[in-house]
């Protein structure tokens, strides 16, 4: 219980700070909607590629969306060096860790929902009826995405280049995630439900679930580093 | 009559390396409830990390520290909630409102006040009217101010001080100075890391000097005290208290 009351501070602290800077949000608003534009003059998305390319095309605006927002993640605590008074506070360091990735979650699924439908009407796609469990799938695979960012970010926090570092050992970490998702997509694109991608979605659920366990775990020892 | 947390803190071959460099070599040190404590020495002498290890922000690289005969390691979340490090102008959210950052931080450590108690306690500072009003709008001196207010509020048993002078204009040392002898009376223990000698010798009860990461001095203060001054005059041959 404690556990959940100290990530519900934190997470309501950084969602108050989020609506006031509005940095990470209109940043990362920005950019996915500037990939897809970018997407859209590169690439002809016939309809017997569409399968084929949604998926990676889409996971590859969140991808680049994402690790924009984790470079952020922690900037509210570098200032005033307010990280050293929570870590000085008698909180558990795992709520750190939850209210961080629930925040990053909050802030790419804000994204997505912006970015999916406009990626359908950019592309003219037809097939709508997929979108929500589209939506369903990339929600796991955010899961996944922030669940190690967050872990990575706190590890690269007092890095000196660590904007560069980070995403050099994030995107090598995500690629189960990347794969799992992405087959689930294409799946869900080809037949119109999972079908084939079950194996895939369960990789992506015990990921989701190992990563979270073992952020809570050991983000003690990462943030320290 | 002594109403704080009554912490004994026990320090024992206390080192800690960065690279391969000793910012702090094989200190000892007891510390008893009540007493208000001055750490002295030159640029580097191992002051703030020394401070940052009792605070628990980083750890020793050998050696330990014990508060009430238990261990402070990463593992001390309820011991964490007994010290308090006080910085000026940092450990504040600056988009957060004064009294977010002081609702915020109050509820992390558990604290329940009554609307009342933070009234008062933003009131004994002089920052009522700036209650509404976002940290970064505040002066340096101010956001120590709040910084006392907050330390008053989470009430620690040991109260680690880092350079605190720089800030404050007259009216503010003396609510500092008010406020930690009222800490000592309580029974918490205070340390100063500080170059206003003067200043932090006269609130102290003992001092300590700290020169290339060893501890030179530990003495209670007494007057005339001839050992300080020739202690103090070793690592600062034209300075004195």
């Amino acid at each position: 219980m404690k556990l959940l009351r100290q990530t519900y501070l934190l997470l309501r602290k950084d969602l108050v700070l989020e609506l006031r800077r509005r940095e990470s949000l209109l940043t990362m608003f920005f950019f996915g909607t500037l990939l897809l534009f970018v997407f859209h003059f590169a690439f002809d998305l016939v309809p017997e590629k569409v399968t084929e390319m949604t998926p990676a095309l889409l996971w590859l605006a969140f991808l680049f969306t994402g690790t924009l927002g984790l470079t952020q993640l922690f900037e509210a605590e570098r200032t005033n060096h307010c990280l050293d008074a929570l870590l000085l506070s008698p909180m558990d360091r795992g709520a750190l860790f939850l209210a961080k990735t629930c925040f990053n979650i909050i802030l790419m699924v804000a994204v997505e929902i912006v970015v999916v439908p406009l990626f359908w009407i950019l592309f003219n796609l037809r097939s709508w009826e997929a979108v929500p469990l589209l939506l369903g799938v990339a929600f796991l695979g955010t899961i996944g995405f922030c669940v190690l960012g967050t872990l990575l970010s706190g590890v690269t926090l007092k890095a000196r280049a660590r904007e560069l570092l980070l995403p050099l050992v994030l995107f090598p970490l995500m690629v189960p995630v990347i794969l799992a998702t992405i087959r689930c997509m294409e799946a869900i694109l080809r037949n119109g439900n999972m079908g084939d991608a079950l194996p895939w979605l369960r990789l992506l659920l015990g990921f989701d679930v190992i990563f979270v366990t073992v952020g809570i775990l050991i983000f003690d020892w990462t943030i320290d580093v | 009559m002594p109403s704080g947390l009554a912490l004994q803190l026990t320090a024992r071959d206390l080192s800690k390396a960065y690279g391969l460099r000793w910012a702090l070599r094989d200190l000892n040190l007891d510390l008893v409830p009540g007493e208000c404590v001055a750490l002295l020495g030159p640029n580097g002498a191992g002051k703030t990390t020394l401070l940052k290890l009792l605070a628990g922000l980083i750890y020793p690289t050998r050696g330990d520290i014990r508060l009430n005969g238990v261990q402070l390691s990463r593992s001390s979340t309820e011991l964490r909630s007994t010290i308090g490090f006080l910085t000026p102008g940092e450990h504040l959210y600056e988009n957060l409102t004064v009294r977010e950052n002081l609702d915020f931080f109050t509820a992390l450590y558990n604290k329940n006040h009554s609307l009342v108690a933070i009234a008062r306690a933003l009131e004994e500072v002089e920052l009522t009217n700036w209650s509404q009003e976002y940290v970064s709008a505040l002066s340096s001196g101010m956001k120590f101010r709040l910084s006392i207010a907050k330390w008053q509020l989470l009430e620690v048993g040991l109260l680690l001080l880092d350079e605190p002078y720089g800030v404050l204009d007259g009216s503010g040392i003396n609510l500092l100075e008010a406020f930690l002898k009222s800490q000592c009376e309580k029974g918490n223990v205070v340390v100063i890391a500080s170059h206003h000698i003067a200043r932090v010798l006269q609130l102290c009860t003992r001092a300590l000097i700290l020169h290339l990461g060893k501890l030179t001095f530990d003495e209670p203060r007494r007057q005339p005290w001839d050992s300080f001054e020739r202690a103090f005059a070793d690592f600062l041959p034209h300075g004195g208290p």
